[in-house]
């Protein structure tokens, strides 16, 4: 089994056509101006359809983070060891993501992380590095 | 403060552990005679069957949905209803809370709720994949590999870090679930197991070692629910509903602003009130665990430890055989094993069990009070349900 690839919906495919151009962006309620995490149908907080996209810094910080050694998911055997991390933005919104790149396995909760983007299969996905590491 | 509208009046259980000779139908209904009997019922008695999910097999868990249990316990044309109620973990908490509705209003006067599931006879990568796409987003996070232990070890990661709870602290939790499990014949693992073993033990997702994490198992058990007032006429020892609060708090893990608490402070401080209780008159505290951190946040959560930091607490035996607090004393999914969502409805039947003083070899004296938890997928909610020998 292969590793699984994000299918966009119609309301996601803005933020995943976003990141083909190495750029991070996040869903806005142009009615309640609310950021959104992850896209959505319509606004969680107002219901409402008028939404657009927003820019985002690309820093943020480790909010959580575990080094995986062993018993992964098919399709990420190849990957051992790899980073999984909760990343919160400097907007104030969180993702689910990988730490890549030095020092990732270093890693600790609050440490300073910059987006970056890995090709996976014909999709990129947004992945982070220590910010100290990038600089 | 709430009067307690329902009770629990029997319960069953067999084994937990690999049985690939028997099948989850087998597994069900023998849980399902020993909770009717328990009850002093007969299955034409039962008005209610509530089975929560399976999820080895997809037509054993249609046959739930489509009443074989009512076939195979003799209760065609007299039950009234079949209805699965599945939460993941938290389906103990919710099947109980859906079933206290139905006798609390005269839907229903005894309500049969049940689990049986073969997750632990299934491949190994087979139990891994399977339970990284129950609560994991296909689109959002599957894509990074996320996993199982991976929520127990991002969990237990933020803990630690907003609390100074250490790995020998996290070590000492499944050693306190082992110590129990070494007097529940139903336990998967029995044998001794020391805080030095699970340090020692293989590095899976940091800080989760091998021993830390649960491993799945066959199992099922079944407990019964009937209406406060007709309790006592049903058994001796009726344990009744005194509270229960939850509160979801995520679907995707990544989505959830506090895993170092969860939900478990505000849905204890809820049902705490409608109990009448606080955390001193609690005697036993069955906390669902499957990862180690879990009956941590809860201990703090449900303000158990007097005074002290619950990693504090658990690492100085307060919780084990002997302790001021016995905690999960099944064993928990740690070394009861982790049946899917009857890992739950283990840790709640145990609950009863000990309420009912039917907890042979691990019973614990002079109980009144308990107070259990559960959670499901990656602990998307928090239950908190208050149980009392009192009504």
């Amino acid at each position: 089994m292969s590793r699984p690839l994000p299918k966009p919906t119609a309301w996601s495919r803005p933020y995943w056509e976003a990141a083909a151009q190495r750029r991070l962006v996040i869903q806005h309620c142009r009615g309640c101006q609310s950021l959104i995490m992850y896209p959505k149908r319509f606004c969680p907080v107002c219901l409402g359809d008028d939404l657009d996209w927003r820019e985002a810094g690309g820093r943020g910080e480790v909010y959580t983070v575990t080094v995986q050694m062993a018993g992964p998911p098919s399709g990420f055997a190849d990957r051992l060891p790899y980073v999984l991390a909760v990343v919160r933005l400097e907007e104030g919104v969180q993702l689910m993501t990988n730490l890549v790149g030095a020092n990732a396995e270093q890693a600790r909760c609050g440490d300073a992380v910059v987006v970056d983007f890995e090709d996976a299969g014909g999709v990129a996905l947004p992945v982070f590095r220590l910010a100290e590491a990038a600089s | 403060m709430r009067k307690a509208t329902a009770a629990a009046v029997g319960v069953g259980e067999v084994p937990s552990g690999r049985f690939p000779q028997r099948s989850e139908i087998e597994a069900a209904v023998l849980a399902c005679r020993e909770a009717i009997r328990d009850a002093g019922l007969s299955p034409r008695e039962i008005d209610v069957v509530m089975p929560t999910g399976a999820l080895a097999s997809r037509h054993f868990n249609v046959d739930l949905v489509f009443s074989r249990l009512c076939e195979e316990l003799g209760m065609l044309r007299s039950a009234h209803m079949n209805v699965q109620v599945m939460a993941g973990g938290g389906s103990s908490s919710s099947m109980l809370a859906v079933a206290e509705g139905l006798v609390a209003s005269g839907q229903a006067r005894t309500v049969l709720c049940v689990h049986s599931d073969a997750v632990g006879s299934l491949p190994r990568q087979t139990g891994v994949d399977l339970f990284a796409t129950t609560g994991v987003s296909e689109e959002w996070e599957a894509p990074y590999g996320h996993n199982m232990n991976a929520v127990g070890a991002l969990i237990a990661a933020r803990y630690m870090h907003e609390t100074g709870t250490t790995d020998a602290e996290m070590a000492a939790v499944c050693v306190s679930m082992r110590k129990w499990a070494q007097l529940n014949p139903n336990a998967m693992f029995r044998q001794p197991l020391t805080v030095d073993e699970v340090l020692q033990s293989k590095m899976v997702a940091t800080p989760m070692r091998a021993k830390h994490c649960n491993v799945l198992a066959d199992g099922a058990s079944a407990f019964v629910v009937a209406p406060s007032a007709e309790a006592r006429a049903m058994t001796r020892t009726p344990v009744y509903v005194r509270g229960h609060a939850s509160l979801v708090t995520h679907y995707s893990l990544s989505q959830d602003v506090d895993l170092a608490k969860l939900g478990f402070e505000v849905a204890g401080r809820q049902a705490y009130a409608q109990a009448g209780l606080g955390p001193e008159q609690i005697q036993i505290a069955e906390l669902y665990d499957a990862y180690p951190v879990f009956p941590l946040i809860a201990l703090d959560g449900l303000k158990l430890c007097r005074g002290r930091r619950a990693g504090e607490f658990v690492a100085a035996g307060e919780t084990s055989p002997g302790g001021a607090l016995p905690m999960t004393t099944n064993g928990g999914m740690l070394s009861q094993g982790h049946t899917g969502a009857g890992g739950g409805v283990a840790v709640l039947v145990e609950a009863f069990r000990q309420l009912m003083g039917k907890a042979g070899e691990r019973q614990v004296s002079d109980l009144v009070n308990a107070v259990e938890t559960a959670s499901g997928g990656t602990w998307m909610d928090s239950h908190v349900t208050v149980l009392s020998r009192e009504f």
